[in-house]
């Protein structure tokens, strides 16, 4: 398994490795280059040849990427153009706020998903499982916007219960100022045991937790239910019902099991899809995490954010693939033999 | 529909417990705050660089020598850091006498050596606006509070010295830390706010400076919240519930529904910006000047501004805008009259195949894309072929840098550093050896002559250079090297109860020590 692992992780580096070369490439023959973004919108001649000779954008574009591999290598990603900070602080920063977001929504996913998935498998096609479908539909037709804003329009706008947008009260953020340490304001919080900046940040994620959650969670149930139905199936359950084992043993210690491997898999995209679908989410709650930066980031030509936080998704995601296909050798231990 | 109820159940509980949660911890006494919603955030903090966004912070936490006074007011000017100032005979050594006590926000004093070296680092950096002291050939501090600027030529120095960029002075102790101080969100001038707090792509709050020179009473807001709130519709949201008194993002076709909510002020405002369509001078077919001319009376400009602007916009007279001193208000518009251009078209004598020009704008502007849509229409009445190329601004730009790859038509939105007529006149259509936004490539030396004169004349007898410009202008019209379509009028959405709202085109920011929160 360490073999395994280790090999996973030497292919990694190689995909990292292919994802930035095409991103650098890619960002640098699109049309339009980043310099009449970062020098505001009436550079002279001077300061625009400065620019250029400054990025080194008058070099060949393979020696542009081994300047910038050499750089990366020294922990040095580079200054954005649209910020002005360093491309590392600001991507470190943005994505401990996105990861918040995310690891909540898939916490709240998982725990709502799988037992609802499964009541829906024991109960199938009676009201529940109706009920769920109808629910996963809407999920997953809703736009993510849209759901965004009608829990704003609800939540803020008409009941007043929820804040509208932000990671934490202003005001909070000011009086309460608590060191960043993870960068999760809820741990930081936690660990400058200060209350009112807990319970403000907690406050602030709830509706953008919960948008993203609508549409996964749509997924993550049909999926459970499917694949425990499927399980129920199989002739070894019926075998166990001769046996005359009670139902729950099945249900939970058996059929469930069976059915874990593909659910991983589901869960594991889910993640995945969330980063992606965060951006948007981003957006709408105007919080400050990664998504709304690349987007920032694509549309004027910032070329350091754009690679940095390129990296950091391809990162994640294989990442997470890798942490999921670790966890099958546990959930299935014929695998480490294979 | 059970489950659907039991989960909003469920979320309207947690919504309820975390909401009563917050409720329980005190709140400290409510300071008096205004809070502006931002669509971006500051990117360059330091005042010699900044050139974009950072007005709304600057024109708050710094002082230039002198503020430019809106149009129609009696004085041009507002005494900033300076309380008075006197330009010699030849129009080359302008004399600045410093306000006296003036503390900056390090604890440091005011003086002429102070100010001397904020300009003289913004000229040596080269970045953002620096270009605008390019006529300085020295600056001098012959007293503590004497400061004395000198010329190569003639230059207006007084509106230099009020531009909303590059003239902000600053502690030298700051300086001496660097732009890399500055970009962590720290500031040192002399504006009423100082810099509290800057949490990057979330809020920068600004507190009071006890010590300003014009000091503070009762009415005066202690803190601005200056909140990064991307989305328009959220700033609706927040201008609504009051949780945000201003608001950046104000579309026209929601000027109105948002004037008429309870509580809220929306209005358009006059503005130094304008849009127009280049014509490019050297390229066929509109190297040809009839061409040219019959292109200006394709263009609906009554339906434009009424129906793709909303009504906040002027159709365009001229290159200056119309509110901006020294705008040629005798200007002959061109009218829009298919016949008439049908008929110019045809004694241009461009041939019947060659009638195609590209037009090249900016692809997420609304505005610009029905503009042309509307033109395109226009233009096939008069057996003119319109191609479109939408494009983002750096492609299009390079494109339009470049003689071979420029478009026959290309978009172009303008507004001035300082206020003076000539950042148009000059930047957009001066002769350029190497192209940079004289973008309709124009080559006039008649022109080129006047507006150099016109220059010169700035500093020391405005009305005889406002007399150099107006020809100009006119010459500009005559040879149609653009559509001058609009002069865009500024959209503002406030809570009513802010009351001191003055406009001043001549800064993109606000200034909200001069405002007060009426009492409800």
């Amino acid at each position: 398994m360490l073999v395994y692992t280790g090999k996973r992780i030497l292919t990694m580096v190689g995909i990292l490795l292919g994802v930035l070369l095409v991103t650098f490439v890619l960002s640098r023959i699109l049309p339009g280059s980043p310099i009449e973004m970062m020098l505001g919108h009436r550079p002279t001649l001077e300061q625009i040849e400065a620019a250029r000779l400054q990025m080194g954008l008058d070099r060949p574009i393979i020696e542009q990427f081994w300047l910038y591999l050499v750089n990366a290598f020294q922990g040095d990603l580079g200054t954005s153009l649209r910020t002005g900070r360093p491309v590392l602080t600001d991507v470190l920063e943005r994505f401990a706020a996105t990861f918040e977001l995310v690891t909540l929504a898939i916490l709240l996913v998982v725990a709502l998903g799988i037992p609802l998935g499964t009541i829906c498998a024991l109960r199938q096609d009676k009201l529940v499982d109706h009920s769920a479908r109808g629910f996963s539909v809407l999920g997953v037709a809703l736009p993510v916007f849209l759901s965004g804003m009608i829990l704003q329009m609800l939540f803020y706008g008409y009941l007043g219960w929820l804040p509208l947008q932000g990671r934490i009260e202003s005001d909070v953020l000011l009086d309460f100022e608590f060191p960043v340490v993870t960068g999760f304001y809820l741990i930081d919080s936690l660990l400058d045991k200060n209350p009112v900046a807990f319970f403000s940040a907690l406050e602030h994620l709830v509706l953008p937790v919960l948008t993203i959650a609508i549409a996964s969670l749509a997924v993550v149930t049909r999926i459970t239910r499917n694949m425990m139905i499927e399980a129920l199936r199989q002739e070894f359950i019926l075998t166990q019902r001769a046996y005359g084992l009670s139902n729950w043993i099945i249900n939970f210690r058996y059929a469930m099991r069976a059915a874990l491997i593909p659910m991983l898999t589901v869960i594991g995209l889910a993640y995945g899809y969330m980063l992606g679908g965060a951006v948007v989410v981003e957006f709408v709650f105007d919080w400050p995490g990664l998504g709304a930066y690349v987007v920032g980031a694509i549309t004027e030509n910032d070329y350091p954010a754009v690679m940095a936080v390129t990296l950091c998704f391809a990162g994640v995601y294989l990442t997470v693939n890798l942490i999921i296909d670790l966890l099958y050798f546990l959930v299935d231990p014929r695998l480490q033999k294979a | 529909m059970k489950l659907i109820k039991k989960i909003a159940v469920a979320v309207a509980t947690v919504a309820i417990g975390v909401s009563a949660l917050t409720a329980a911890v005190p709140v400290q006494a409510k300071t008096n705050s205004v809070t502006y919603a931002m669509y971006g955030d500051i990117k360059d903090w330091d005042p010699s660089e900044a050139f974009s966004l950072e007005v709304m912070m600057l024109v708050n936490v710094y002082e230039p020598l002198l503020w430019y006074n809106p149009p129609g007011s009696e004085q041009q000017f507002t005494p900033a850091l300076a309380e008075s100032w006197k330009v010699s005979e030849d129009g080359l050594t302008w004399t600045f006498n410093l306000r006296q006590g003036v503390k900056f926000h390090d604890g440091e004093p005011l003086t002429a050596e102070a100010a001397k070296s904020s300009i003289e680092r913004t000229r040596k950096l080269k970045k953002g606006a620096y270009y605008i002291w390019g006529a300085v050939s020295s600056i001098e501090a012959p007293e503590t509070h004497t400061l004395v600027i000198k010329t190569k030529e003639p230059a207006p120095i007084d509106l230099i010295a009020s531009s909303q960029y590059g003239a902000y002075i600053y502690s030298p102790k700051a300086a001496e830390k660097g732009a890399e101080w500055f970009n962590q969100g720290n500031a040192a001038g002399t504006g009423p706010y100082t810099v509290r707090q800057w949490k990057a792509g979330q809020q920068i709050v600004l507190d009071k400076n006890p010590d300003y020179w014009g000091g503070f009473d009762e009415s005066n807001f202690e803190r601005i919240y200056l909140k990064v709130v991307t989305e328009n519709a959220t700033q609706v949201q927040m201008l609504k519930a009051g949780e945000a008194d201003f608001i950046s993002l104000v579309p026209a076709d929601q000027v109105d529904s948002l004037n008429n909510e309870p509580g809220i002020t929306a209005k358009g405002v006059p503005s130094w910006k304008n849009s127009q369509f280049l014509i490019n001078t050297q390229k066929a077919p509109t190297d040809n000047k009839k061409f040219r001319q019959a292109l200006t009376m394709l263009w609906d400009y009554d339906k434009v501004v009424k129906e793709i602007y909303a009504g906040y916009a002027e159709p365009g007279k001229g290159v200056v805008p119309a509110t901006m001193w020294g705008h040629n208000s005798n200007i002959k518009t061109p009218v829009f009259d298919v016949e008439k251009a049908k008929k110019l078209v045809d004694e241009s004598g461009v041939p019947a195949d060659q009638r195609k020009v590209t037009m090249a704008y900016i692809g997420t502007s609304e505005e610009y894309k029905n503009s042309a849509l509307l033109f395109q229409a226009n233009a096939a009445k008069a057996g003119i072929e319109v191609e479109l190329k939408p494009g983002k601004w750096g492609a299009i730009w390079k494109n339009a840098k470049d003689l071979r790859t420029a478009p026959n038509l290309q978009s172009m939105t303008w507004w001035p550093t300082y206020p003076t007529p000539n950042d148009w006149m000059i930047g957009l259509f001066r002769t350029e050896e190497k192209a940079l936004f004289n973008l309709s490539h124009y080559a006039n030396s008649a022109y080129d002559k006047l507006v150099d004169e016109g220059a010169a004349l700035e500093g020391s007898d405005r009305d005889a250079a406002v007399a150099k410009y107006a020809k100009a202008q006119k010459l500009l019209m005559e040879d149609a090297t653009a559509i001058f379509y609009a002069d865009i009028k500024g959209r503002v959405a406030y809570r009513s109860n802010i009351v001191g709202l003055q406009s001043n085109p001549a800064y993109a920011g606000i200034f909200f020590h001069r405002l007060k929160r009426a009492a409800q």
